[in-house]
């Protein structure tokens, strides 16, 4: 192979030695230091290859040798220049290609994020981007590893995390930091009481004395169940009271808006923006504004991505569409959608640990506001524990000495 | 006493040191150095010229695969060698 790379480097022609005697022309060759190879037979002579500059003195010897010699094939390095030469754009061109292609060799192309669940990708883009590793950026100038150190010590969420670049390409392993689940203390003596007003509906008491029967009403801040047990001997002792207390409540929200309301609504009015990304750097090519001094701007990159990678060149869409404040008056039907929207809202959010049983929708205007006042009944777990206020589960029994005599 | 095994020694080799050098790899290749020409070049067989004999390879398809001053390789099916003083 060494050998084959030598004689391209110095380029060498393949010929045909025709003649009565074409042995005496080896040994001739062989004499004056000239290397020969593939030597093949043919009919009247033969076919052999040698250095393109052994070539140029070799006429003489074959004219002593009384042979004829053609030149076949004519190969290496020196010869493709040669048949370049005039084209000095082709070789400028060839060079330029060469030179761009290292030249972009030390730049990131593309960035592959894994491993990512509760982070989202443009943060984790926005991190790697402060600590240097964006697309377009210098990749001698990167440390990967102290990117992955860095961003694992600003980031809690994340529990190991690896940055590897391949060639153009830098690849971000990540393992989110698993959450430490949570201990319940059971150990703690506290009573079950009431979070809010309501009428029991059910006890499903796991541990503790219940002191309310179901059907009764309770209080916010009541009793219910308590953690205080009395053995049948009298004896007492704290224990950490469990219970779920299902309970008939009432809650009331309200919520308003006022009649003649002022919003921004788009217009009509758009323009365009176009611009190129190359390579982290955006050239606008196409612009556009609109009248209105308010606007709102949607963006849309499109990048090619053949095999899954994206490449660092596309095309940025931006549309621009102008706002204009619009006033509205609302009357009672519309404000009573719109509340009663909120109102849906506010049920499926804040009201999602309970079951809303009916609910009551009184609107009223005043003061060009509209209101609307709903009422909930709901059933809902209404217990929370309340500690006793000792550190240890202590045994409240008397301790009794037994005597002599007692059975 | 050591110079008699000396000049013993030298009696040896020097026959030994004008001879050619003769390699053979298998019936594939051959390698003859100190050779002092080609004197025939065909399919069949290849003589070579050395000092004090002539050699004769035969074979079939045989080529010169290289051939130098000091040197020539000869590749082929090779059948047999000849030695002719």
């Amino acid at each position: 192979m060494l050998l084959k790379i030598l004689r391209y480097c110095r380029g060498y022609v393949g010929f045909t030695v025709s003649g009565k005697y074409p042995e005496r022309f080896l040994n001739i060759t062989a004499r004056k230091n000239i290397r020969l190879w593939d030597v093949q037979r043919k009919d009247d002579g033969f076919t052999a290859c040698m250095y393109r500059s052994d070539y140029r003195r070799i006429r003489p010897y074959a004219r002593g040798a009384g042979v004829r010699l053609r030149v076949g094939i004519k190969r290496g390095l020196p010869t493709v220049i040669g048949r370049y030469r005039g084209r000095v754009g082709l070789v400028i061109g060839a060079c330029a290609f060469i030179l761009a292609v290292f030249v972009m060799s030390l730049f990131i192309w593309s960035i592959d994020i894994t491993g990512l669940d509760t982070v989202s990708r443009t943060r984790m883009l926005d991190d790697l981007r402060d600590h240097g590793l964006y697309i377009g950026a210098f990749k001698p100038a990167i440390d990967s590893g102290q990117v992955a150190r860095e961003i694992m010590l600003e980031q809690k969420e994340i529990g190991w995390m690896a940055v590897n670049i391949t060639g153009s390409y830098a690849s971000v392993e990540i393992k989110e930091e698993a959450p430490a689940p949570e201990v319940e203390d059971i150990s703690t003596p506290c009573n079950i009481k009431a979070k809010s007003d309501g009428q029991i509906l059910r006890i499903e008491a796991m541990e503790g004395e219940t002191k309310i029967t179901e059907g009764s009403g309770v209080i916010k801040g009541q009793l219910i169940v308590s953690g205080v047990r009395t053995g049948e001997q009298g004896a007492s002792r704290l224990v950490h009271a469990q219970a779920r207390v299902y309970a008939l409540t009432k809650r009331e929200a309200s919520f308003s808006v006022p009649a003649v309301s002022k919003s921004l609504v788009p217009n009509g009015e758009t323009a365009v923006r176009k611009s190129l990304l190359l390579f982290g750097l955006r050239i606008p090519y196409r612009f556009g504004a609109v009248h209105s001094p308010y606007s709102v701007t949607s963006q849309v990159v499109r990048s090619p991505s053949p095999l899954g990678i994206t490449l660092p060149v596309g095309v940025v869409n931006e549309t621009v569409s102008a706002l204009e404040y619009n006033e509205c008056e609302l009357d009672n039907n519309s404000a009573q959608e719109l509340l009663t929207r909120e109102a849906q809202l506010y049920e499926a959010f804040s009201l999602s640990d309970c079951t809303v049983e009916d609910r009551e929708y009184t609107l009223d205007i005043s003061d060009n506001v509209y209101t609307l006042h709903v009422t909930y009944t709901c059933v809902e777990d209404i217990a929370y524990q309340d500690p006793i206020g000792t550190d240890e589960n202590t045994d409240l029994t008397p301790r009794i000495v037994p005597t002599e005599g007692d059975e | 006493m050591k110079d008699k095994q000396k000049e013993k020694r030298r009696a040896s080799a020097l026959p030994v040191l004008n001879e050619p050098c003769i390699e053979l790899s298998g019936n594939r290749e051959i390698l003859i150095e100190g050779g002092r020409g080609v004197l025939e070049y065909t399919d069949e067989a290849v003589r070579v010229n050395t000092d004090s004999m002539i050699l004769t390879v035969a074979g079939r398809g045989l080529n010169l695969k290289c051939i130098s001053d000091s040197a020539l390789i000869i590749s082929g099916f090779i059948t047999s060698l000849r030695f002719e003083a």
